[in-house]
């Protein structure tokens, strides 16, 4: 199993029984939890963090390759326009390095391999209709208002049909929509069909800031987008800082089950103690939200949301080798894969080891099995998986790969305290229907989380933000 | 009645005979490496004599066939023989694999043997056919005995760790 249960966060906690009083209980020691901790406590709150896990980092989470190298098996990249991540980051003393990008890309398509440059594959067929889809995307979100999607102009009618329907419509074939499905697959960790059009629209917008409006190329780019930098350390290490500078504040171990709340305070129940709060932050994924026991209930249509807001299937499958020996081919160890392959996108994830970004230490390929893949190999054998995927990594960087150092895997579907990944996607009639709800602070209960964001929704900027404007409403809160 | 074509291709592979035989027996993983089968629509799992598994296969250029087969003769860990129905105009289709252990290098390698017979249908015109159809069929024969290999390679020892 991986482990990012590395040093710094953790500090324990006796049972108690009689209920601990604090200003502020935030529940998921997440980026988005622990931004709102950091931020409530320099305004001198006292707060506790509960974290149903051994670990913080909630969807970040370090994988150690031994020698003090470690590679990611959860969320990873930032880039342009996320700058609430980039802030935090440097805030935090936690450096960034360029994902290697260098040399030509592969796109495999029906069994066959093809070199390309830039971000978008060589396809003749697929490409002036993905072209002109992407612009008409980008002009549609721009259209679409940030703060309140449902407000739109059209928004019932995109809110009507999913991502899918509209990219038919738009495109002659399937390869625009496969194209676009290639990327969804990581990004949602499913397809178009599956996320309303309004949805895609405003998720779309999100991916920029108040001065730069969203792109999807942006969404979709390596250098100039939001796959173009990493963490030194691993993105964990965002989380984990944080832990240390909450300095015994977070309590892992301690999965919150029940919220009740009057006029004058909240209470936190969990079966490692009650805490009494002047307010609560829930910062868990939607679902799991809408799981915990409530009293009084949380509003039905708020609720409703919430179950609604379920993630997308994402696992990442990692090979390790001795050195990232693609990079001498010339080749960048990045592929996309159009339908029917096992991964849909591939990246080369080695550690930045001597700090060049040349390796130096071990290669890293990682693959994204996600939605349609994850639903072909999840049920397989391990070793029939890991087997698919070490092939897939082949056609890419040549039969080399097929003989990793060592191969794991982190399946975010299976994590109890997550559900998926990596993010959620609305259906059709979500937005439209329950929209304005999503942020909405419960009596003395405010959310927070990736998926409680405008900009970069379902990204770890996302998180940062939304974390940082709940400890801003709190802070503004009277009582 | 026409006569009977045959068309077999051998290959040394650098993965135990053992491993060959294991993969070659699962009736529903053909998609993942004989070359032309897009998806296997039916199958009971480990080879068993007088059961039957279906796929989709691709024929020429965009168009496919379903076809059924049938386990005729197993000699494990040795040979195996299969007949096929659904690849009209051929007939009377016979699929065998020969596994032979043999050393490869330091280490335990394959010579697999994978013959086809079939009688081509449609007289004189069918033999032409099928004369220009041998080359293909030989490299795709190669093809998927490469990819049967990659995949045994691919799925490292029983104790490799699945999970870092
Ligand atoms: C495979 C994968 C790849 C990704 N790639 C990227 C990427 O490249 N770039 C990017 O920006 N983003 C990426 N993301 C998304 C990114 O990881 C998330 O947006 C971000 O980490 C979410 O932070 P969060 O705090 O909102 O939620 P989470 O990280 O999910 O934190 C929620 C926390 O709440 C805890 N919790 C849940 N229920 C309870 C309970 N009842 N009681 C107590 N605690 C509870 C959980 O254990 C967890 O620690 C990826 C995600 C995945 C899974």
């Amino acid at each position: 199993m991986t482990s990012g249960a590395t040093a710094g966060a953790a500090v324990g906690g006796t049972p108690v029984s009689v209920p601990r009083r604090v200003d502020v209980a935030v529940i998921g020691a997440g980026l988005a939890g622990l931004t709102a901790a950091d931020a409530l406590t320099a305004a001198g709150r006292d707060v506790i963090v509960l974290e149903a896990r051994d670990r913080v980092g909630g969807r970040l989470l370090n994988h150690d390759l031994g020698d003090g190298q470690v590679v990611e098996a959860g969320g990873q990249f930032v880039g342009p326009t996320q700058n609430q991540v980039l802030g935090l980051a440097a805030d935090l003393g936690v450096a960034t390095f360029p994902a290697y990008a260098r040399g030509a890309s592969v796109y495999v398509h029906r069994g066959r391999a093809r070199r390309f440059g830039g971000d978008i594959p060589p396809d003749p067929l697929a490409l002036p209709g993905l072209g002109l889809a992407m612009a008409r995307m980008n002009q549609l979100a721009r259209t679409v208002p940030i703060d309140a999607p449902w407000t739109a102009r059209h928004a019932r009618r995109w809110d009507a049909m999913t991502f899918a329907t509209w990219l038919r419509r738009v495109t002659a074939g399937t390869g625009g929509l496969e194209l676009v499905d290639v990327f969804l697959g990581s990004a949602y960790g499913g397809t178009a069909a599956e996320a309303s059009l309004l949805f895609s629209l405003h998720y779309i917008a999100g991916m920029g800031d108040e001065r730069n409006p969203g792109t999807i190329d942006r969404g979709i780019a390596g250098a100039g987008g939001a796959q173009e930098l990493r963490f030194h350390g691993g993105s964990q290490l965002l989380a984990l800082r944080l832990a240390e500078r909450l300095d015994g504040r977070v309590q892992l171990g301690t999965p919150v089950r029940g919220i009740e709340q009057g006029d004058r305070s909240v209470t936190v129940r969990s079966e490692r103690g009650t805490w009494t709060a002047r307010h609560a932050v829930v910062a868990t994924p939607p679902v799991l939200a809408s799981r915990l026991a409530w009293s009084p209930r949380l509003p039905p249509q708020q609720d409703a949301l919430f179950q609604r807001l379920s993630f997308g299937a994402l696992a990442k499958c990692e090979a390790v080798y001795d050195e990232p020996f693609w990079r001498a081919d010339g080749l960048s160890g990045q592929g996309v894969f159009r339908a029917g392959s096992t991964v849909c996108s591939m990246f080369d994830n080695s550690p930045p080891g001597d700090g060049s970004g040349d390796g130096g230490g071990p290669g890293v390929l990682m693959g994204f099995l996600g939605g349609p893949q994850w639903r072909a190999w999840a049920h397989r054998p391990a070793r029939e998986r890991r087997g698919a995927v070490l092939r897939a990594f082949a056609q890419v960087v040549g039969r080399r790969a097929l003989r990793p150092r060592s191969y794991f895997e982190q399946d975010w579907t299976a994590e109890p305290w997550t559900l998926g990944g990596p993010t959620a996607i609305a259906a059709p009639g979500v937005l439209t229907a329950f929209g304005p709800w999503r942020d909405r602070p419960f009596g003395r209960v405010h959310f927070a989380g990736a998926e409680h964001a405008d900009y970069w929704n379902g990204y770890m900027d996302g998180a940062v933000r939304s974390g940082r404007d709940t400890a801003q409403a709190i802070l503004a809160a009277t009582d | 009645m026409s006569e009977v074509s045959e068309v077999s291709e051998t290959a040394v592979l650098a993965v135990p005979a053992e491993r060959v035989w294991e993969v070659l027996s699962a009736t529903g993983r053909y998609a993942e490496w004989v070359a032309g089968v897009l998806e296997v629509t039916d199958h009971h799992g480990e080879a068993t004599v007088g059961r039957t598994y279906s796929e989709r296969n691709r024929t020429v250029g965009p168009l496919t066939t379903r076809s059924t087969w049938t386990v005729r003769e197993l000699d494990p860990p040795r040979r195996r023989v299969d007949t096929g129905t659904g690849f009209a105009p051929m007939h009377d289709m016979t699929n065998v694999f020969d596994v032979e252990p043999v050393p490869v290098g330091d280490g335990l390698g394959t010579r697999l043997t994978y013959t086809v017979r079939y009688r081509p249908g449609l007289g004189p015109i069918g033999r032409l056919i099928d004369r220009l159809q041998q080359p293909g069929l030989r490299r795709s024969f190669q093809t998927s005995m490469r990819a049967l290999e990659d995949l045994i390679i691919a799925e490292g020892d029983e104790h490799e760790g699945h999970n870092g």
